[in-house]
């Protein structure tokens, strides 16, 4: 038998640490304690997640998740997804609103132009606007060439700062997809932090290329696209994982004295149903009730806590 | 290909003109049972394979068979005991098949439309010939069977192709339920004629909620209560449509019926509920209101 080739069994990256360059190890438990305002033991980010999903996506190399399932044309996707930006956000934003809770939208940046109307009443409810690329269809991946790549971050980040100005500093890849040469591409597009890698609890430090990025936790596991669409689980299931995850981190605060972080990431066409919204705004009530929360657009944690580490590291 | 359906404008969820349902009510309540019979030994479709086993598929089909000959006639009672009339989304062919069940639903005083001839012949891929022809067949045959105008729509598994809305408009039928944008009725832009959307659900209907996403049936009962729940608030504001699909094979099921018993008597509870049809929600939204979004629309939904 021939067997695999000889290198199959070599390991030229095998050391103390990370198999890249990217970022640096750090155990969680070594992580230097950050402080939040007003000595608030946990930053709660609500991040919303405001896809566009084209009718005639690419299903290759992967589909995003919420993507067309369905034969072409699939009203059948395309309009449940559309819903989300027409009546399900707005719900989310009176639901936030009325608890003077912000939030972040990480936005398709097509939707500036398709929905300007949206865009003004996201601008009146002061979400912050990250970018999640163009839509849900242009996925970041190893097939795309790089100065493709590179127009679409470019175009993504034109059409939303011309209409919400030099306020996106963040980035989020559509599905959490990326090249090896997205985290270059992002902050040479002048990002100052990503969203996306769902490897920490708390914010770190990327290097690329073109400068560092913050990079700021979004979990795909505690996640209403997993659980309640991937997964199927009953919506309370989803609530519930969020405020037991908010419970242990308020403990770790506690215990550690380090301020904890929460990113609750959500979606209109999801969370923003009539049968959802309720079970949303309780989730929010019982969050707020245990007191102590910073309650924090993305970008706003991003830089209260690498304002703490570039003074701890100076 | 398009990049999306093109038969809507943007109508955000807040500023809309104000909708008024009959005697104040803040939501109209609609059942759409969907009455199918889907064939043994169909003609196969480039886009969709009828059934997922080589044919004939006898778990598959024994199971959707089931529906007209015990689901159907168990949910029949349960909606004609709370006074609810039912809208059938009818595969037209029930009619020659099985004029039992048509004669049931007339003696119930239910809308027929249509949802197609069989639920395994699909739109995908058919002429804009090929359409009409079945549109205008199905009309004359809804007619013949009930004596009934067809004024809705809804493609069989909503397998419709990119022309599909234009020819139901040019067809003369009224209301379709093809898309899923919204949970108030709107305008449409066609090419000619005239139709509107009025909301139908995949969200609460039984085949996604059972079938894909694996509800047990005290689930699906709080679901669709909670779905009516906030409707209900918010029509308050301005009228909402709610409605529940249904699928007989599935709903009328021994160990589920009683779930669709808790919703509706849950519905019929409420006083500003106004029980309706497909075509008296069509044909009030688009006598009262149709006009007055369109003017908003085209203000830039100030």
């Amino acid at each position: 038998m021939k067997g695999l080739p000889e290198d199959y069994l070599n390991y030229p990256l095998r050391r103390r640490g990370m198999d890249h360059a990217i970022y640096h190890f750090r155990a969680l438990p070594n992580a230097k304690p950050v402080m939040w305002p007003n000595g608030a033991r946990v930053a709660v980010c609500i991040a919303v997640h405001m896809g566009h999903f084209p009718m005639d996506m690419p299903l290759k190399p992967f589909i995003a998740p919420g993507g067309m399932e369905r034969p072409y044309p699939s009203y059948w996707d395309y309009t449940l997804r559309d819903y989300g930006n027409r009546i399900g956000v707005y719900r989310l934003m009176k639901s936030l609103g009325a608890r003077g809770l912000p939030a972040t939208a990480l936005l398709s940046a097509v939707l500036a132009r398709r929905y300007p109307v949206l865009m003004d009443d996201l601008a009146a409810a002061q979400w912050e606007i990250t970018c999640a690329g163009m839509n849900m269809g242009r996925l970041h991946h190893s097939g795309v060439p790089l100065e493709d790549e590179r127009a679409t971050v470019q175009e993504a980040a034109a059409l939303l700062r011309q209409r919400f100005g030099d306020a996106v500093r963040g980035w989020h890849s559509p599905a959490h997809s990326e090249s090896s040469h997205t985290l270059s591409l992002v902050a040479e597009a002048g990002f100052s932090f990503t969203t996306g890698w769902a490897n920490d609890d708390m914010p770190y430090v990327m290097t690329t290329d073109a400068g560092r990025l913050i990079s700021m936790p979004l979990s795909q596991d505690l996640s209403d696209q997993r659980m309640l669409h991937q997964q199927h689980l009953p919506t309370k299931d989803f609530t519930k994982a969020i405020l037991d995850a908010y419970e242990t981190l308020d403990r770790e605060a506690q215990e550690t004295g380090a301020g904890r972080l929460l990113v609750v990431p959500i979606t209109p066409w999801l969370m923003g149903v009539p049968h959802r919204i309720r079970a949303f705004n309780a989730m929010l009530d019982g969050i707020m009730a245990r007191g102590s929360i910073w309650p924090a657009t993305m970008g706003e944690i991003a830089a209260h806590w690498q304002a703490q580490h570039d003074a701890a590291t100076a | 290909m398009l990049s999306e359906p093109g038969h809507y404008d943007y109508m955000p969820w807040r500023r809309r003109p104000k909708i008024t349902w009959p005697n104040g009510a803040r939501i109209a309540f609609w059942v759409a049972p969907n009455i199918e019979h889907y064939e043994l030994d169909p003609p196969p479709n480039a886009r969709r394979m009828p059934w997922t086993r080589p044919q004939p598929d006898v778990l598959g089909y024994s199971w959707r068979d089931y529906g007209n000959r015990v689901g159907f006639w168990r949910m029949a009672d349960v909606m004609a005991r709370h006074g609810v009339r039912g809208s059938v989304s009818l595969n037209v062919a029930v009619c020659d098949h099985y004029p039992e069940i048509i004669e049931r639903c007339c003696e119930l005083d239910w809308e027929l439309f249509s949802h197609g001839t069989y639920n395994t012949r699909y739109f995908y891929g058919m002429n804009e010939d090929q359409q009409r022809a079945v549109i205008r067949e199905n009309r004359e045959t809804i007619k013949r069977a009930s004596g009934q105008a067809l004024d809705g729509w809804l493609t069989p598994a909503i397998s419709n192709d990119e022309t599909t809305q234009h020819l139901l408009a040019e067809e003369g039928i009224k209301y379709t339920l093809d898309m899923l944008h919204d949970d108030q009725p709107t305008p449409i832009k066609v090419r000619g004629g005239h139709l509107i959307s009025i909301p139908y659900s995949l969200e609460i209907n039984d085949v996604p909620l059972l079938v894909m996403r694996n509800t047990p049936p005290d689930r699906f009962a709080a679901i669709c209560k909670a779905q009516f729940d906030q409707l209900y608030e918010e029509g308050a504001e301005s009228g909402t449509v709610m409605c529940m699909p249904l699928h007989p094979f599935l709903i009328g099921q021994p160990h589920r019926i009683s779930a669709l018993d808790d919703v509706l008597r849950h519905v019929v509870r409420h006083d500003k509920v106004w029980l309706a049809t497909g075509r008296e929600i069509a044909a009030w939204y688009t006598e009262h209101h149709l006009a007055e979004a369109q003017s908003w629309i085209a203000a830039g939904t100030p």
